[in-house]
């Protein structure tokens, strides 16, 4: 039964290999209250065109389920349903975790109303303002309302999850001001003259007051994030929207005072493309380790041994759908480890075969179990990680000179010393003899 | 003893060497001083070995060691031979003939060379 599923599977992802565009699977579900979701279409059809199968789900609906029996049943979740309160007993802080650990991507927008998500936000070293207090900015000078920001992207945010940084991105909703996880991914930040308040009652004299309380007072500023990507140690991907109006039609579409063309659709495109895994995504495929001039990997190597290490990375191509040799990296390192790193090295890549990384490096003159590791973190791309165990040990009892011309002194000495008894021994027998014989002669004197 | 002048103490320390040399010549058996003359030459190979590990290198250690200690452990052996031949020390060394003392001597000695080239390499 188990193996049929696999099979089919196995089949379907086959078939849709051909238009696959995310390196983890296509099947998504989307969380939307139903009185918005054709609010979303242009967002929805754009999903659908690029191969992913979108199930919609309102937040009270028991069915489907996010997982069951501890297996997720979505490659991706979209969870736009900001403003519920009440979700299915199903989706919980708790239950998005979980879904974390199984590999699944989440997008999970917030709003200014207090929810069981924005509760979950702090989880992830996101601080968000009071309830009520949107991101308001009231540059540049424009006819929509002050909380309806133009964001430019600039060279802060994410260039390389974001393609197009030269229209502005209508966002309206909750900034996050960020703690100091290193998971972390800012994508998208504030304008530098924005800052969150409540609307109306947002008085010059209450920013002074939440200005003087310092730190958590005053959510203000470029250092703010309004589209913020987390990266789990498993390699699951969630992405946070401070408002889930970025992905309407409205502001899809819109058109600024300048005339420039919201950027918004893009945007939302360039969202989708990382949190599900299909930008920016990494593998090892394969390391090897071995001396130099040999092939083959050795059971065990010996100290001082020239070893080669080489590592084969891909990266994930969501427009054919396959991987591909990658030989970008630069800044990859090897470390060679026992307990401590005892060498580190740059790992570069090998300019003629494409996603080869190698260095040659000689083992140090310690003996013990060594690990190989490849350890590769960096902020929006998947993480890589690799560990081979190989032990080191002492060359053999004729693996190494014996007799150095330097220690001729001693083999003399040693020599000699041998051949100085063996001479004392047989004059003094010789001696004994001729004393025996001699004796009976000298025995009278002596007595 | 009266004070002397320093050539006169160097002459009376020469003439107290040379009677002592002149006592040993005459008062010692010719096997003691075969002995002696064995013990002479493991002290200089000794000295020579030890100077060229401090000198010049005492790399593979194990060599150093093994060549000293060859020499040591032989001048150790021989020197006991010679106290238990010696007739002066008869009264010392009831039980051991110098037959005996000597097959002691080989057999320790074979058992130290033993060693001394196992561990030379």
């Amino acid at each position: 039964m188990f193996a049929l599923k696999r099979v089919l599977l196995l089949a379907v992802g086959l078939a849709s290999l051909v238009s696959a565009t995310s390196s983890t699977g296509n099947s998504v579900l989307v969380v939307v209250e139903p009185k918005r979701q054709d609010d979303f279409s242009m967002f929805f059809e754009g999903l659908k065109d690029q191969g992913y199968e979108l199930t919609f789900r309102q937040p009270k609906d028991e069915k489907p389920l996010i997982a069951e029996y501890d297996v997720a049943a979505f490659a991706h979740v979209v969870l736009l349903a900001s403003e519920t309160k009440n979700f299915a007993k199903d989706i919980t802080p708790q239950s998005l975790v979980d879904l974390l650990r199984l590999k699944t991507n989440l997008i999970i927008a917030l709003s200014t109303k207090q929810t069981p998500l924005s509760l979950l936000a702090p989880e992830f070293s996101l601080i968000l303002p009071p309830p009520g207090t949107p991101l308001i900015s009231y540059f540049p000078k424009r006819d929509e309302p002050a909380s309806l920001v133009p964001i430019t992207p600039t060279k802060r945010d994410a260039t390389q999850i974001i393609s197009d940084t030269s229209k502005p991105i209508w966002f309206s909703g909750v900034p996050q001001a960020l703690g100091s996880n290193p998971q972390l991914v800012p994508i998208l930040h504030a304008p530098a003259e924005s800052f969150a308040s409540e609307i109306d009652g947002g008085s010059a004299d209450a920013l002074v007051d939440s200005a003087e309380k310092g730190g958590e007072g005053l959510w203000a500023g470029s250092q703010l994030s309004v589209v913020t990507g987390f990266q789990t140690l498993d390699g699951a991907r969630v992405t946070w929207v401070g408002g889930v109006d970025l992905f309407s039609d409205e502001l899809a579409q819109k058109v600024g005072p300048d005339g420039l063309k919201s950027g918004n659709a893009a945007f939302a495109r360039d969202i989708v493309a990382w949190t599900f895994q299909e930008s920016l995504v990494l593998r090892i495929d394969k390391v090897e380790h071995h001396r130099v001039n040999e092939t083959g990997p050795s059971e065990l190597y010996t100290t001082n041994d020239e070893l080669v290490f080489n590592a084969y990375i891909s990266k994930f191509n969501p427009k054919q759908g396959s991987w591909e040799p990658y030989s970008g990296i630069n800044d990859m390192q090897l470390e060679f480890t026992m307990l401590d790193p005892h060498i580190r090295t740059a790992l570069p890549p090998v300019r003629s075969v494409p996603g080869k990384y190698s260095v040659t490096f000689r083992a140090p003159d310690r003996h013990g179990v060594f690990k190989f590791v490849v350890d590769y973190k960096r902020k929006g791309w998947s993480h890589l990680h690799s560990s081979v165990t190989v032990p080191i040990v002492p060359p053999r009892h004729d693996g190494y000179p014996r007799f150095l011309s330097a220690a001729w002194p001693y083999y003399a000495g040693a020599i000699s010393t041998s051949i100085a008894f063996f001479l004392f021994s047989a004059l003094w027998l010789a001696g004994e003899v001729r004393e025996s014989a001699k004796r009976p002669g000298k025995a009278g004197k002596a007595e | 003893m009266a004070p002397k002048s320093t050539p006169a103490s160097s002459e009376t320390a020469f003439n107290a060497f040379n009677t002592l040399w002149k006592a040993y010549r005459d008062g010692t058996s010719d096997r003691l001083k075969f002995i002696d003359s064995f013990l002479f030459f493991l002290m200089l190979s000794g000295i020579v070995q030890f100077a060229y590990c401090i000198l010049v290198s005492n790399f593979p250690y194990n060599a150093f060691l093994a060549g000293f200690s060859s020499t040591v452990g032989q001048f150790v052996l021989a020197a006991s031979l010679r106290s238990q031949v010696n007739p002066d020390n008869k009264d010392e060394f009831k039980d051991v003939s110098p037959e005996r003392a000597f097959a002691d001597f080989a057999l320790g000695s074979i058992v130290l060379h033993f060693f001394v080239y196992n561990f030379l390499g």
